[in-house]
């Protein structure tokens, strides 16, 4: 699925910043508040192209309705870990079945949260999946333009990809 | 007081089953799904119902459903990321008893419960 990303004119990035990614951006911070106890920081914001950072805990989530698009949230196992340590107090160090569940639930209230403030669109979200593994790069569809979102926060940097096209 | 606690999240469960612990409540059943929750409803007699609405297998809305045409006066309370005013109102039509939009803080949670369980420990 690696094909080179279509070409944005700066007005179509504009819309898509203000329509769908502030609310993931201020999505991400509510929950990270109040599920995990910190609020991160936005440090940056690029279109994904090949060099982009590999991850080794992915959470995917689908969006269909009047847009489509999917949200990824990508950590490293250490910050995924931490995740899991601060919703329900367990320490790990590994990737495990409790892991993988703890970062879905997360990406599934970032995504519920950003859906609410997009209700004009009628999305729904897919249950998420979760995928675990040494540096691996997830690759979106060739009509898609998604988005690297960078966050710094006590539990570590961690990225949020997202994109959304037109039904 | 018997709590069905119906989420697809083992991180879920466990937040919300310590939340009631510390109201006291300790006999709590937990269901991954609508199926299950359902297949748990009949088979036990519950005072309070508490579920997730996106799930595998049969989700939350139509859980309650099922709960209703057995039963309408149990309290059902919605725990979710659905949040948008339209869901919300469905969810009321289908006679949900309450609703709590994820994410929330653990006193959000406790306030929510508290409404539902102090009179009836």
């Amino acid at each position: 699925m690696v094909s080179a990303a279509p070409t944005l004119t700066p007005s179509s990035v504009a819309i898509t910043i203000s329509e769908y990614i502030n609310p993931v951006v201020s999505a991400t911070r509510s929950v990270f508040e109040m599920m995990l106890g910190c609020v991160p920081t936005r440090r940056g914001l690029t279109l994904k192209d090949e060099n982009a950072v590999m991850y080794e805990v992915s959470a995917v989530i689908g969006i269909s309705g009047r847009v489509r698009g999917t949200l990824v949230v990508g950590l490293s196992c250490h910050s995924a870990c931490e995740v899991l340590h601060r919703m329900v107090g367990t320490v790990v160090t590994e990737a495990n079945n409790e892991v993988c569940d703890a970062v879905g639930e997360l990406t599934n209230m970032i995504a519920g949260a950003a859906k609410a403030q997009l209700a004009k669109y009628e999305l729904s979200l897919s249950l998420p999946n979760v995928v675990t593994g040494t540096s691996h790069r997830l690759h979106f569809p060739s009509e898609t333009a998604p988005f690297v979102l960078t966050f710094d926060s006590d539990i570590g940097t961690f990225h949020i990809e997202v994109a959304f096209h037109e039904v | 007081m018997k709590v069905l606690l119906v989420d697809d999240s083992g991180t879920m469960r466990t937040i919300q089953r310590r939340c009631l612990a510390k109201l006291g409540i300790e006999d709590v059943a937990e269901a991954e799904d609508g199926q299950q929750a359902l297949q748990l409803f009949e088979a036990a007699a519950f005072d309070l119902v508490m579920t997730d609405w996106n799930m595998p297998h049969m989700d939350g809305l139509t859980l309650l459903q099922e709960i209703r045409k057995r039963n309408k006066q149990i309290p059902v309370i919605m725990i979710t990321t659905e949040a948008e005013r339209a869901r919300v109102v469905t969810a009321i039509q289908h006679g949900v008893s309450d609703y709590l939009v994820k994410p929330f803080t653990p006193d959000g949670l406790k306030e929510k419960l508290e409404r539902w369980t102090t009179t009836r420990v």
